[in-house]
């Protein structure tokens, strides 16, 4: 990718994360409830933070507070601060946060724009909107699909596509923007399992190549054990555990709170609550090992 | 057992000229709970489609109960077959969780007391017993899909298709559809279920359809379609045996598709 | 009676302009979309035209006029002159490209956006539209069965179509502020569209023309309908 995107809102001193939440509650417009209730959370530049947490958590809260829509877009109630590259979302304008953070709902297809007639198209609607110049929109344009493999549904049009393609067209449409932070509420959820893999594959070449810092919210927690650096389980508006994946997606808690552990993890939970032996040597290298698949040798229905 | 459902050379093209099957032929018994893996776009729900009629073959056939399913309305073939969509949000639309659950069994035609013992049974299925009066767009989406998953179960019909019903769900909502799925096979009826999740599939279910463009590739119980001898034909359309299958092979166990299964393995060694 | 050259003089130049862009065949269904409209003009006039005596022959209580007929050709000229313009407009002009040099001659992004997201979802629409429909069905709803039986049926379709757009609306705002929807500025224009200067000129030259016009007819000098 070119060098205009490692531009970066952080220049300054090296321990500026890129973002920081730091004793985060949030409460929407019209109620009294905390979903957010003291969150502390930070992610540099490159890295990938995985969020797994049980169903209502505050997990897509905490998705729109961290991108900073809320409060700016929506209202409500915000205590504590969120800075994005050092800037606080309470004194940015919604546009501003958008090169600032980039952000993927769990439902794609209200993310699309519905004004273009292509995919292509689509995908630019974003670096229009900061009134980019056409040759640098081509080139994120091609980049962001290019990276999700789905050149090929360019041409088509975007209000008919399946729900796993229009996950794909709305994140390439969230890549284009090139924030430094990209938040992610359940990217694969309607992926089947190569899609699920070529999405992490795309998110760890993102953050490795163009330094985007990634905050990830996965139900899947075998696809952060590949991908997260480091991950937070939250429940109940807070965040119970937070470090490196492998000591969170193997934490007790976890499964206490109902989050499915990585098949590996369970695997071993199992054989010691069973007293069996099994070697975690030889679970890692099994489910660490590759599918090895040709993605050519699916033949077409004759 | 029963010939629930039988497919006969079904085929079906969609009217833009798109195949989406080609000679399909199952046989689909009383109380059997079936899992159909496949990549995005391989068939599956076009297959299950064919099933209540909302598609119908465009070769071949499909019987219900020895009945063909030709020129039957899609309301009285729901009478046989109930069918859970993946997206909750595309049949929500009454004011209470309970109207909505009731909903289907009404259209069958149940009234009074065995319609409130059926919403009932299901809501407490689905652990929505408590929100019967509490309205559908109150509850967030992994509970909405509970809900959707509840109208159906509440029509009591004796074929039951899920179709990716975990999606979205956390350990303890995957563990709740599981044991519904085991309880519907327990009381004879058939369950066929769409996922993406071969855990999910090696553990609940006693027989794997998997499908690649519009065909079946494999057809059989977990611990032969999970075989090492099948990864390759697996693979073929990017998808792999779960982890206690793959590590049960690593450890020259034999096939050992579910987690009970190898530590079974392990510990008999 | 407002005079015939008006209509007739448009429908000339509509029927010329689409033999040459040979879209005779494609305007058929426009023409078919008046026919009620047609049908009910030359009914209402012929028989029921206030204060006309001039019969033609008479139904009952109601008498067919000549004055009644000539306005009722008249107005059915009209309406006709009238849609295969709109079916002109709408099969030599891309919509897209209207939108994007709207937009290039400064007309608002959001106007743009919603004229723009209006006819773009119509398909998707649909599509959801079927969704329902098959989930309803799946779940017992009669669809196939008699007017009655499917009456019954506009609540649980139309329930879902329009809870899920509600529950959809401030998701698709955020998304659109995501998008930098609200940077000041000027959009980029993808694909400028070419503007030669005979076409500028023709333009300019239908614009006058129609001021033309529209002065002379309402100073009554040349009076149009």
């Amino acid at each position: 990718m070119s060098e205009a995107i490692v531009v970066n809102a952080v220049n300054d001193a090296p321990p500026t994360p890129a973002l920081l939440l730091d004793g985060v509650r949030y409460g929407y417009a019209g109620t009294r409830r905390w979903v957010l209730d003291g969150v502390n959370l930070e992610v540099a530049a490159g890295r990938v933070l995985g969020i797994v947490g049980p169903n209502e958590a505050g997990k897509s809260t905490l998705c729109l507070v961290a991108a900073g829509l809320a409060p700016a877009a929506i209202g409500g109630r915000l205590e504590g601060d969120v800075l994005l590259g050092g800037l606080s979302t309470r004194d940015a304008n919604p546009h501003q946060m958008a090169q600032r953070a980039g952000i993927l709902f769990q439902n794609p297809v209200t993310q699309l724009s519905a004004t273009a007639p292509t995919v292509y198209e689509e995908v630019a609607f974003g670096p229009r909107n900061l009134g980019l110049a056409v040759d640098e929109i081509a080139d994120r344009v091609e980049h962001a699909l290019g990276a999700l493999r789905i050149e090929a549904l360019g041409p088509r049009d975007p209000m008919r596509l399946s729900g796993g393609q229009a996950q794909l067209v709305a994140l390439a449409s969230v890549v284009a923007l090139r924030p430094p932070v990209l938040v992610l509420d359940e990217p694969t959820s309607q992926l089947d399992p190569a899609g699920t893999r070529l999405v992490g594959e795309a998110l760890a070449g993102l953050a490795a190549a163009t330094a985007t810092a990634i905050v990830v919210v996965e139900h899947k927690t075998w696809l952060l054990a590949d991908l997260a650096d480091a991950c937070a389980l939250v429940a109940d508006g807070r965040v119970v555990v937070h470090g490196a994946t492998a000591d969170v997606l193997a934490d007790d808690r976890l499964v206490e709170l109902g989050v499915e552990p990585p098949p590996a993890v369970r695997l071993r939970r199992a054989a010691a609550v069973r007293g069996v032996a099994l070697d975690s040597a030889v679970v890692d290298a099994v489910a660490a090992a590759r599918l090895a698949a040709d993605p050519d040798t699916v033949e077409p229905v004759p | 057992m029963t010939a629930v459902a039988r497919l006969e050379g079904v085929g079906f093209v969609y009217p833009d000229g798109t195949r989406a099957l080609a000679g399909v032929a199952l046989e689909l018994r009383e109380g059997e709970r079936v899992g159909i893996v496949g990549q995005n776009g391989s068939g599956k729900s076009t297959l299950v489609r064919q099933l209540n009629g909302l598609l119908r073959p465009t070769e071949g056939r499909v019987t219900l109960f020895g009945r063909d399913t030709a020129g039957v309305h899609v309301a009285e073939l729901a009478r046989t077959v109930g069918l859970a969509f993946q997206n909750p949000d595309r049949q929500i639309f009454a004011a209470s969780v309970r109207s909505e659950v009731a909903f289907g069994a009404r259209n069958l035609g149940r009234r009074g007391a065995e319609l409130d013992r059926a919403v009932q049974a299901a809501l407490e299925a689905v652990g929505l017993e408590g929100e019967a009066a509490t309205n559908p767009y109150d509850l967030g989406y992994s509970r909405r899909k509970l809900l959707a998953l509840a109208s159906i179960l509440a029509m009591e019909t004796p074929v039951v298709v899920l179709d990716e019903p975990t999606t979205g769900q956390d350990a303890r909502g995957v563990e709740r559809i599981q044991r519904i799925v085991g309880s519907l096979g327990e009381t004879g009826r058939t369950v066929i279920t769409i996922s993406h999740d071969m855990r999910f599939v090696a553990e609940s279910f006693q027989r794997v359809i998997v499908m690649r463009a519009g065909r079946v590739i494999l057809d059989g119980p977990p611990v032969t379609v999970f075989a090492a001898e099948h990864a390759g034909a697996l693979a073929s359309t990017f998808l792999e045996a779960p982890l206690a299958a793959r590590l049960g092979e690593r450890l020259g166990l034999g096939t050992t598709p579910s987690e009970s299964a190898l530590l079974d393995a392990l510990a008999a060694r | 009676m407002r005079g015939w050259s008006g209509p007739l003089g448009m429908l000339a130049i509509v029927l010329a302009i689409a033999l040459a862009a040979r879209l005779g065949r494609a305007m058929r269904p426009y023409l078919l979309a008046t026919l009620p409209l047609v049908i009910s003009i030359l009914l209402v006039n012929t028989f029921l035209y206030p204060g006309a005596t001039d019969r033609i022959l008479t139904l009952g209580p109601v008498s067919a006029t000549w004055t009644g007929l000539a306005e009722a050709l008249q107005a059915t000229a009209r309406v006709v002159a009238f849609a295969l313009s709109v079916a002109l407009l709408a099969l030599t002009t891309a919509i897209d490209d209207l939108l994007d040099d709207l937009e290039h001659r400064g007309l608002g992004r959001r106007t743009i956006f919603v004229i723009g997201s209006a006819i773009r979802t119509v398909p998707r629409m649909i599509e959801r539209a079927g969704e329902i429909v098959d989930a309803q069905r799946a779940r017992g709803l009669d669809t196939e069965g008699s007017v009655w039986r499917r009456a019954r049926g506009v609540v649980p379709l139309a329930g879902p179509m329009v809870l899920s757009a509600l529950s959809e609306v401030e998701e698709r705002t955020m998304a659109l502020e995501a998008r930098a929807f609200s940077a000041p500025g000027r959009r980029t224009t993808l694909r400028p569209l070419p503007d030669r200067p005979a076409e500028r000129a023709l333009r300019w030259g239908l614009f006058l023309a129609a001021v033309v016009l529209v002065g002379l007819s309402v100073s009554g000098r040349f009076p149009l309908p």
